[in-house]
Parts: C-alpha cells; structure tokens; sequence
C-alpha cells in the first residue's frame, strides 16, 4: 500500500513545495536551538543560523531540480509548449485540425451506421453461434422449411444444441378501446430460449401452449407495454383482445428485443402448429428456422451433417423441382444484412480513404512545418535534449492536433448522423438507432490516436543536423521526397474515390431512366389493407372497395380509376412458379419450376390508369368485371415463355393448378415488377371481377388525374374517411413509389459522392500546399534562373511541370487500384460495367484538372517573381 | 565553527551521506552534524548542497524519506537507507578505497 502511494506521488511533481519548506524551516530551528545553547540570545541565535543556511529560495529550488521530471511535469511541459508553437502559427493549428475533424467526422458518423451491419455483436446470448438454416428456391429469397419436413429435421439433427422456428410475421389487430394494427410473430415455443432471450417480465409460453386451440397467450415488446399500457408490470396476466380474441399476456420482452429477421414485432404469439398433421402435410407450412450451433461445430460441419435430413426432404419435393433446391446454413448476421453488407463496406473504406488523405494533408503540413522548425530542433538537441525526448514532443504536438480532431470531428459527425437519418431511404439496417455511444466514441479516440501517430512519427523521426544550427533559414527540401510521395497517395486514393462514385452516380443514374413500361406521372395510388376485425368476408371487402370507388368516381379530376392489390414497379406482389401454371391442351412440363411468375388482381381500367399498352388481344372490358367468365393478360415476357411462336391469346390457363379455368384476352408490354434493379419477372394479370371471390383484404386505387397531387390525395383521404375514419390510408404519387424504390442506391450514392468531393478538394488541397511550399523554398534559385535569363513562362514550366509529373505518377497509380477496387463493387452497380471507360476516363481527366489547377496557383506567383526581391530573399 | 574546515571533494558528498544513513535513519540537519562531528569539524556540509543532494538521492532511489516527530517532537523528514542505496554505498565505498588507495600512491611516491 506504502508502495503504491509513493508510487503514485512519484507521478506528481517531486515533494509539494510545503514540504520542501517545513523540512528547511525545521533546518534553520535546529540551528537555532544549536546556537541558544551556545550561549546566543534568541534573536541573534535565529540570525546567525539564518546567514549559515543562506539562500533559502536558492536551496528550494536546487532541490526541484534535482529530481527528474515525471511523466505528468513532461507531458505538461509539452503541452504548454505545443500550445504555444500552435499559438505562434495558428493557420497551421486551424488548418490542421479542420481537416482532421473533416476525415475523423466522417469516418466516425459512418462508422457508428456501419457498426452494427458489420462488426457489432448481435443482441442475443452468444451470437456467433446463430444461424439460419433452411431450403433456397426460387420461390423465396431467404431460406425457408416446411411443415413436413421440419419436425423431421429438429428430431434427428446432430450439430446443433437449438434447432427452432417461426412462421414469420404478420398484420394482427388490437381490438380494445384503443385499437392499433400490430406485426405479430408466431414462434415454436423454444424460440425465445434459443436465441437466449429471457422475458423481462413475465415467462414465456410451454409447449403445451404452442399447439392448436390452446388458450391464447402472448408476449408483448417493451415499447408496446409502454405506449400502450403504460409501463404497467399488473399487465402480465391480464386478458387484451387481438383479432377478436380474448388473448392472456403472460410476458414482456426485454427493450432491446430484436426479431432475428429484424422485422418490426409487437407481439410475439404461439404458432400454434398441430405437429402431427404437420408432419403428414405435403407441404406443410413454411417456416423460418433459426439454430444454435454446438460450441465448437462450424457451418461447413452442420451443412454437411444435414445432408442425410436435406436428401430426404428433397425427395419429398416434386421430382422436376429438385435440382433448384439448395440447403442453406449461414450465420444470422448474414440473413440479416446480405445486401447491406457489401454497400457499409464501401462506405467504410470511402471514408478510411478520405480519413488517409486526410491524414496525409495534416503529415504534410507538419513536415512544411518540422523544415522551418528544424533549426529550433537542433538548438534543442544542442543543449541537451535526448532524440527520445524529440521523438516524445513531436508526437504530443501532433496527438494534441488529433486529439482536438477528434473533438471537432465528434460533433461533425453528430452533425453529419442527424443527415444521414433524414436523408436515409426506409430500409437501412439499424440507422435509425445509430449515434455516438461509448463504443464508437473509443472508436473516434483510437483512430485519431493511431491517425497522429502515423502523421506525427515521420516529422518526428526526422533527426536535426548540425547544419540547421548554422543557417540562418533552414533548407526544406529535405523532407520534400516525403512529401511528394504523400501527394502521389492523395491523387491516387481520391482517383479511387471518385471512380467508385462516378461507377455509383451513372448506375443510379441508369436506374432511374430506365423504361418503366407504364407512365408514372399524374397518378395516384391509395393502399389500403382491410382489418380482420371490421371486414372478415370477402363479401363485406368487396363492398367497402365498391363504396369507396363509386365515391372516389365522382372527385373532379379524376381521369381514369383502377383496384388492384398491389402495385408495379417493386413491393408486395403476388407469385408462383412458373410451372404452376396449367395451359389447356397441354401436359405440364416435366423439368424446372420455370422461375417465378408474378401476378395480380387488377380490375379493367388498369391498364388505361398507368398506361400499359396492350400489344396483341384486347384490354379488359367494363362489361367483363361482370361476367361469369374468367379472363386473364399475360406479360410480353410469360407470352413469350409459355408461348413461343403461337398466338397467346385465345388460350386457357389455370394458374395454381386448381380453381377456375382463364381466358388469355390479351398480351401487355412488361412493366418493371421487381424493383428497379432486379430483372423483371414474368407476370400477369387477373381480372378482378365484381364479385366478392375475387377480392382480399388488400387493394391499391389506382387514380389517372390532372389534378394537383397534393389537393387529390387529400380528398381521396377524407372521402375514404367518411366512410371508414379508422381505416389506415398509404398515398403515394407512383412518382414517389418509383423514387423511393431508388432510396437506397440515392443513398449510397449521396454519401460516396460526398466523400468523393471531399477527398478530391482534400487532394487539391495537398499538392496545393506541396507546390506553394516548394516554390517558396526555391525563390532564390528561381531568382537566379531568371537572373541568368530564364523566362517567366519556363519558370512556369519548370514549376508546373513537377507538379503534373506527381499528378501523373498518382493519377496511374489510382486509375490501376481503383480498376481493380470497382470490381469488387459490381454488384451495387446497375446497367454499367465496374471498368466503364468512359467514366474513368472523365474521373481521371476531372482530377487531372483539378489538381492542374492547384498546381497552376503557385506555379503562377513564383513566375512572378521579381528576380531581383528572389536574389535576395533569405 | 572552526576555521579549519575544507570544502567537499566533489562527488563525495553522496558517498558521506550514504555512509552517515546507513548507521540510523536522520533528518537533514542531523545529517550535517553527524558529518561535521565525526570529522573533527573538518568536513562541513553546506546546506546549499545537502538538501540538493538528498532529494537527488531519494530521486534515484538510494534513499528513502518519511515524515516523523523528532526528539523535541516537531515533525521532521526523515531520511534512511534503501536496499538500492545499500549496494551503491557498498560499491561506492570500494570505488573510493580504490581511488584514494590510488592518490596515496602517487603522493607518496613524490
């Protein structure tokens, strides 16, 4: 303990000065008492001993010095010390921490968005052992099982400790005095405890509650037992009513609860799955199913031991579907963020790359300024200052730039979060939740430290020569080798920004101007999705909808009115595979699912509403939607596959393979109907007629107007209003459903662009500094080249020409990395190559004059040198 | 005071300070007399050097320090031998035998 307090005070500066003084005062008592015992009188006996001691301030302060400085007394000297150099040149000072704060905001704001889709660890217990386990077909983008062969699987499977499922998620209605619509979960009831989730209130259901016709219980999320009841704990074991259903509440889920496939739930229910006809059923109900890897297992290992369970659920599958099922065992963080992941890595390496020129910029400048200051370096290390003692100020000079950095560059990127939340499209993983936590603020500290450390060790392994002590102005074309190459690396590193963002912002381009196939301008639509509650026949459906067009029908401005259930050019559709589709006269293929094939009900005028052009048959008729007939249009794209060479129209299908039998009436042009980026599926379109088989809880008016936007969708909202003030409306222009399919890549698109620009103005900024300094350095022999009659336009020559030749050096370098670099982002990438020539041949050229520019400034003042001021410049 | 007394042969204030610790633990001013004493009045220790050379010592870890109450109970710093210290004033001492063993030499020989 006595060690380690004199430990600790040997951090402090020597003895406080208190101590120094009462063990001296003690000193001169002593000596005192000595000489009254020696026969003084007492005032003389103080004198005497005072002249014998001497100097007391002197001795004081002999005794400081005499101890070495700790670490806190040289950090602090070289704090001070710091300061005042920064004081002394504040330019310097400024300049160097903007561009600091420039690349530590940045990589900070994006860092904190990125953090989660790629490095934090999921919130349940030991996430790394999650997967997704499931069958890959073409009807379903992420893994799935089914009823008949998951029991199977969770019985007999070996790799894992947790093997369990989900049906997935689902609109479900609160029907109380305060009704809400709600996403509920159904769940087996392992699910909670295998992805190690305890309630925070509550239990979670038994097994015995997840069967069919079991008393209905539930969890709720913890926002929904806040918004909705309160925060009140008595609500565990009370009754609420969903659907209708009385419902008991047996839990509450812990705040920070996230659905693994990171869908919004409120409620998480029993899937009250019968096991046994499950097992029986062909298929059976899809499921998603999550497990627990054994410690020590590894993904290949599950996949492989799985095979035997996977063989047999294949054979169950219909033989001519086998070869296009997959199994799948991947880790949830992939599930979760597959497509995200590869665009938070560009995201993240742009801003690594500006944070490098960033980083370069500053290096450069502390070189510039390690050159004027190597004079004082040397003094220093003349009277004694060890180079370990140089290296140290050095770098607390340039950690205290980093550090302040990293401060300006924290509020820059709060800044910088609360507009990537604005502008950010729906759909970014986890962005809404991102901020500057702990863990991202130990984040910014570290990248500014090891940022000031790579700027700060090259200025400070610079070793002063005697030399600097004899002249009068130092040379500084020492470290200019140094400098030159950092501005190679600026040229290069923004050429790769600026090609990514150039490859991104013509993708983005080309996706926005690509053929739709229909007309998007002046037309409205209004989604609206029926409640169980109020509307659970389709006859009671139907009626609404009926109510609601004859209404809408008599708005001025309204040019043409469809129904359909859902909307072009991406979003919820209807699908099935191809082969599901039976043609009259014809046996069913024998290999292959075909693909998916999307479809639609639509009613006649939807065609006319978004102006999709027929090309061959008819369009639906007003008089159809009354018939007793089914009648059906099919895409260009499915005539073509299910009819190559014969007239499609005319033709029967029965798409499903059972129900009524359609009348192909007509062919329509392909409209985009998988997003904008995705190939289009095949699709077509069922009439949707005035009768209540025909309709579901789920319709889109369509609304072909000439009236304003703005004033239409508002009494479109009152008309529905008036007939049903509950009923939750979603109005979008099909303008602005088309932009924001475009959300994501705009996104991407933005940021990558910034941080282009950034980098570019950074780079410019560097050669800018390199070039003017140079040219300082060289007055006097510029001067001398004129004396001895050198033009002013070689002088302009010779100074242009060193900058362009590091511009082209940099520029090579950057066109071969960032041909290499776009390749890897070639999947973001749409309706354009990652080796466009004719965008790096702009990026490349764009930068070349950019940086020409820079240089072309101080090239110009030095060929205004006088030559006569240039001699003698010193 | 006796006017005999000489200055300090440089550098060998440590090895007298050392050697004066390593009998008791001392406060400075104790520190002085004792060396004054035992010399005879001949070795005087100014303070301008003592208290210097003491806080240069505990510097390097060859002396300790530690406030206690002195014969007439005022608080003084007390200043004794560490380990470390132990081993320089042994091998301070062998260097100083050598050293004068060395000088005595040269003037007897003369």
């Amino acid at each position: 303990m006595k060690q380690l307090l004199s430990r600790l005070r040997s951090l402090l500066p020597g003895h406080p000065p208190a101590e120094v003084d009462e063990e001296l005062s003690f000193h001169i008592e002593k000596q005192t008492q000595a000489n009254i015992v020696a026969g003084m009188i007492p005032e003389e006996a103080h004198r005497q001993a005072m002249i014998a001691f001497g100097g007391v301030e002197s001795t004081r302060e002999a005794c400081r010095e005499q101890r070495p400085l700790s670490f806190f007394e040289t950090l602090f000297y070289d704090v001070r010390y710091g300061l005042r150099g920064f004081r002394r040149s504040p330019m310097f000072a400024v300049t160097a921490i903007l561009t600091l704060a420039i690349g530590i905001g940045t990589t900070t704001a994006v860092f904190s968005v990125v953090d989660r889709i790629l490095f934090r660890s999921l919130p349940y217990a030991h996430p790394d052992r999650l997967v997704s386990v499931g069958l890959v077909a073409p009807i379903e983008p992420q893994e799935f099982m089914l009823g008949s062969s998951y029991y199977e699987w969770r019985d007999h499977q070996t790799p894992f400790q947790a093997f369990t499922s989900t049906v997935g998620v689902d609109q479900c209605d609160l029907t109380e005095h305060n009704p809400a619509r709600l996403s509920c979960a159904g769940v087996e009831s392992t699910f909670l405890p295998a992805i190690g989730i305890q309630p925070m209130l509550g239990r979670n259901f038994t097994a015995d509650e997840d069967r069919p016709n079991a008393p209905n219980v539930v969890l709720i999320s913890y926002e929904l037992w806040r918004s909705q009841y309160g925060g009140d704990a008595a609500i565990v074991g009370k009754t609420i009513s969903i659907d209708g259903q009385t419902t008991r509440v047996i839990g509450v889920l812990p705040p920070a609860f996230e659905f693994p496939t990171l869908e919004h739930v409120d409620v998480i229910g029993p899937q009250g799955l019968d096991e046994a006809a499950q097992r029986k059923a062909m298929p059976g109900a899809v499921m998603f199913v999550f497990a627990r890897l054994k410690p020590g297992v590894t993904i290949e290992q599950a996949s492989a031991a799985l095979q035997p369970e996977f063989q047999q659920a294949l054979n169950a599958a219909p033989p001519q579907f086998r070869k296009e099922i997959h199994l799948r065992v991947r880790p949830l963080r992939d599930r979760q963020v597959h497509e995200a992941r590869l665009a938070a890595w560009v995201l993240l390496a742009a801003v690594i790359a500006v944070l490098l020129i960033a980083c370069a910029n500053v290096a450069s400048l502390l070189l510039a300024r390690a050159a004027a200051r190597e004079r004082e370096l040397a003094v220093r290390s003349a009277l004694g200052a060890s180079r370990a003692r140089l290296i140290v100020q050095t770098l607390t000079e340039s950690l205290m730039l980093a550090l302040a950095g990293a401060l300006a560059g924290s509020l820059l990127a709060l800044a910088l979060l609360h507009v990537f939340v604005a502008i950010a499209p729906e759909g970014i993983p986890f962005l809404q939740r991102a901020g500057l936590d702990l863990r991202i603020i130990s984040f910014t500290i570290a990248v500014s430290v090891v940022c000031g450390i790579l700027f700060g060790i090259v200025p400070a392994l610079q070793q002063p020569r005697a030399e600097a002590l004899a002249r009068r102005v130092s040379a500084g074309l020492r470290h200019h080798g140094l400098r030159q190459s950092l501005v190679i690396v600026q040229i290069a590193v923004s050429l790769v920004l600026l090609a990514c963002a150039s490859l991104l912002l013509r993708s983005f381009w080309n996706l926005r101007n690509q053929p739709l196939g229909m007309h998007a301008t002046s037309v409205l639509t209004a989604s609206l999705s029926l409640g169980y509650q109020r509307y659970p026949k389709p006859e009671q459906q139907l009626a609404f909808v009926q109510q609601v067009e004859a209404r809408l029908r008599r708005l001025p401005g309204v040019n043409v009115l469809a129904i359909s259930d859902s909307l072009p050019p991406g979003g919820w559709h209807h699908d099935h595979i191809l082969a599901a589709i039976r043609v009259a006269g014809r046996p069913l293929p024998a290999e292959g699912t075909g693909g998916t094939v999307a479809w639609r009900w639509v009613t006649a005028d939807y065609f006319r509403a978004l102006a999709i052009p027929i090309v061959e048959g008819r369009p639906f008729r007003e008089e159809d939607e009354s018939s007793n007939d089914h009648f059906i249009i099919v895409s260009k794209l499915l005539a073509e596959r299910m009819f190559p060479g014969q007239d499609p129209v005319g033709q029967h299908l029965q798409p499903g393979l059972d129900g009524p039998w359609y009348a192909v009436v007509g062919v329509a042009q392909d409209v985009k109907n998988n997003g904008l980026a995705a190939d289009d599926e095949p699709e077509y379109y069922r009439l949707r007629r005035n009768r209540a088989e025909d309709w579901s809880r789920d319709s889109a008016v369509i609304i072909q107007t000439s009236m304003p936007a703005r004033a239409m969708g508002n009494w479109i909202r009152a008309e529905i209003a008036g007939l049903d003030p509950t009923l939750p409306v979603n109005m979008q222009t099909m303008d602005q459903r088309v932009s924001q399919m475009a959300g994501r890549p705009r996104f991407e698109t933005a940021l990558l662009g910034l941080f282009a620009f950034v980098g570019v103005l950074l780079a410019a900024i560097g050669i800018y500094g390199v070039i003017s300094f140079m040219v300082t350095q060289r007055t006097q022999e510029i001067g001398v080249r004129m004396a001895l009659g050198a033009t002013r336009a070689d002088v302009l020559k010779l100074i242009a020409g060193s900058g362009a030749r590091l511009v082209a050096i940099g520029a090579a370098a950057g066109l071969l990395a960032s041909l290499l670099i776009a390749r890897l982002m070639a999947s973001l990438l749409f309706g354009i190559g990652p080796a466009d020539p004719l965008t790096f041949m702009a990026v490349v050229l764009f930068l070349a004059a950019v940086a020409l520019v820079a240089t072309w400034i101080p090239a110009r003042s030095a060929a205004q040198v006088d030559p006569l001021v240039a001699l003698r410049y010193e | 005071m006796s006017p005999q007394s000489s200055e300090l042969l440089q550098g060998t204030l440590d090895l007298l300070i050392l050697k004066t610790l390593a009998l008791e633990p001392m406060h400075g001013w104790g520190i002085a007399q004792r060396i004054q004493q035992v010399s005879k009045e001949v070795l005087q220790v100014g303070q301008g050097s003592l208290y210097p050379a003491l806080h240069r010592l505990e510097a390097q870890g060859w002396i300790s320090s530690e406030w206690a109450a002195s014969d007439n109970n005022r608080r003084a710093r007390f200043y004794s031998l560490t380990r470390k210290g132990k081993k320089q004033l042994e091998s301070e001492l062998a260097n100083w035998e050598r050293v004068s063993g060395a000088i005595a030499l040269i003037l007897g020989r003369i």
